[in-house]
């Protein structure tokens, strides 16, 4: 285990595997972002809460 | 000291991966509890397809007063991402990741697709509608956010769908793959029953804000019940994560997948025959009220006898392709059940007997339910496991795009004759008529494409030498027009089970 310089403590996972974990979590959280905006701008069209 | 570290370090890390989202190993047999969860993605989009083409189709028109053309037209919308699912099969079956993974990541950006369809839609819908402030907006706001929620969810069904599919036949065997289909056909009836019922419920008084509880609730659903069905699902696999493949363009692949066998031939089937037992989805309530004076209660109830009819389909195929049938058999069972519900169906009409009527609908659902699960499985069998992706998404494209495009052309069909001057004239039966004749028609000649490709198959399966049995295509004749290097295989190193040929 700790002759592999590429696994991440503790999961067992190497650097590379855990980017991509990590990659998946802020791809959602960019789209749920994204959605979030367009929802809002939305909702303000159909009834405006900034006058 | 640093044997203490060492034992810390074991333990922490056998802790770890129990928190991540990938199976530990590829076991032989996955337990049915397992498949289970993972058929729960079919529940979504079941859900989708319900609140899209169902309950929304209904709300926009009655309670938000959305022309029924434009309303038409959005739900039309997700139609257009039909064919890609071919393209998305192929996509996750060469995609590239440090873990190993082909299928979760698709799903995974499926289901953000689809949740945020869903998300925005209510507000779309609204402002489509001239909700309040609305009124004063821009036409093309409403107009674009509206299509922009369409196209997400159908974009997100159509690739959670696709891909969950392939997941599902990547962890099976071969001889199982019946029981997988089975079980996704039948979770996509629950959650299409379900969810329809549910919806109505939820939104009887209808409020706008009740409508976006709804939707955004569907929303979350659909998060959640992706996530339980993909959890440690597909393994980690480090051997294929390491691998550096060269794979063929998407016009390679198709060339490789429909070379030399049946596959356009089973594709053809699948459009004839989803055409003919589709068609009658949007027509036979109509029919039963206006031409067997069936009450409303009656007419629902109907829906209930093809949703029945299709799950006994379902019941019958899994069990006699579990015992070795060949799927395409039952595939041809079901269309030759189809041939008389439809004559029975339409025979109701004039002969004024409701019973006769019922007894084709329950046909009609076990015609479909056969047919449906046998061509699924033939599918599954079809394809070399590097290909699998590819295979299912060229049958969702097809049968989902002949699912729309029957509904579409029943009810046009029905429209324009009812439509006709004079049409008052007409027997009631007049508008379905032409359409459970067409439904007929589609089905025989089903029935014969499916003789077709059996004598081709036999054919193939004389003249094809097995003396050079080749890498990932002993389907493959040996004498290929186009010689291509062992290592530029797309299915290198995976061991391929000679049995999926004689299968299909």
């Amino acid at each position: 285990m700790s002759d592999d310089p590429d696994k991440v403590w503790p999961t067992g996972l190497t650097l590379k595997e855990a980017e991509e974990v990590h990659s998946y979590l802020i791809d959602g959280t960019r789209v749920f972002g994204a959605i979030a905006l367009l929802a809002h701008v939305l909702v303000a069209v159909s009834t405006p809460w900034l006058g | 000291m640093a044997s203490l570290r060492d034992t810390a370090l074991r333990k922490i890390q056998t802790i770890g991966p129990r928190f991540l989202p990938f199976a530990d190993v590829a076991t032989e047999a996955v337990p049915l509890s397992r498949l289970l969860r993972l058929s729960l993605f079919q529940v979504t989009v079941g859900m989708a397809l319900v609140l899209l083409v169902g309950t929304l189709n209904r709300v926009m028109i009655v309670e938000l007063a959305v022309p029924a053309a434009l309303v038409g037209a959005m739900i039309a919308l997700p139609l257009v991402f039909a064919p890609f699912r071919a393209l998305i099969g192929y996509k996750s079956d060469i995609h590239r990741s440090a873990l190993g993974w082909r299928r979760v990541p698709y799903i995974w950006k499926g289901t953000m697709l689809q949740f945020g369809g869903f998300a925005i839609m209510p507000f779309a819908l609204l402002v489509l509608s001239g909700y309040q402030e609305a009124a004063d907006a821009p036409l093309w706001i409403g107009r674009a956010a509206a299509a922009l929620a369409f196209l997400l969810v159908g974009a997100g069904v159509h690739t959670v769908q696709t891909v969950g599919l392939a997941l599902a036949t990547d962890l099976v065997e071969v001889e199982d793959q019946p029981k997988v289909v089975g079980l996704m056909y039948v979770m996509l009836l629950l959650g299409m029953i379900g969810s329809a019922l549910a919806f109505g419920w939820l939104l009887e008084p209808y409020t706008p804000g009740r409508l976006v509880q709804v939707v955004q609730g569907a929303a979350v659903i659909t998060v959640a019940l992706n996530l339980l069905a993909l959890w440690k699902q597909e393994p980690r696999d480090r051997a294929r994560a390491a691998r550096v493949e060269t794979h063929p363009e998407f016009r390679d692949a198709w060339r490789m997948f429909v070379e030399g066998r049946t596959a356009v031939g089973l594709l053809v089937v699948i459009a004839l025959g989803t055409m003919g037992f589709g068609m009658a989805d949007v027509v036979l309530e109509p029919y039963g009220g206006q031409v067997l004076e069936m009450s409303v209660a009656m007419t629902t109830r109907l829906t209930a006898v093809l949703a029945a009819g299709g799950l006994i389909g379902f019941a019958v195929a899994s069990k006699v392709l579990l015992d070795g049938r060949a799927p395409l058999d039952v595939a041809w069972w079901g269309t030759l059940i189809g041939v008389p519900a439809f004559l029975l169906i339409i025979a109701a009409g004039p002969l004024a007997q409701t019973s006769l009527f019922v007894i084709g609908t329950a046909l009609a659902g076990l015609g479909a339910g056969l047919f449906g699960h046998g061509t699924l499985t033939a599918t599954m069998r079809s394809a070399p496991r590097a290909q699998v992706g590819l295979a299912l998404g060229a049958w969702g494209a097809v049968q989902a795009t002949a699912a729309g495009l029957a509904v579409a052309l029943g009810g046009v069909i029905r429209d324009v004759i009812a439509g006709l001057p004079g049409a008052g004239e007409f027997r009631p039966e007049a508008p379905y008529t032409p359409v459970f004749a067409l439904e007929l028609a589609l089905l025989v000649a089903a029935v014969a494409a499916i003789l077709f490709i059996r004598r081709r198959q036999a054919r193939l399966f004389q003249t094809t030498s097995y003396t050079e049995p080749r890498q990932g295509r002993p389907d493959r004749p040996a004498a290929s027009k186009e010689p291509q290097p062992r290592d530029r295989r797309p299915t290198g190193g995976e061991p391929h089970d000679d049995g999926r040929l004689t299968a299909l």
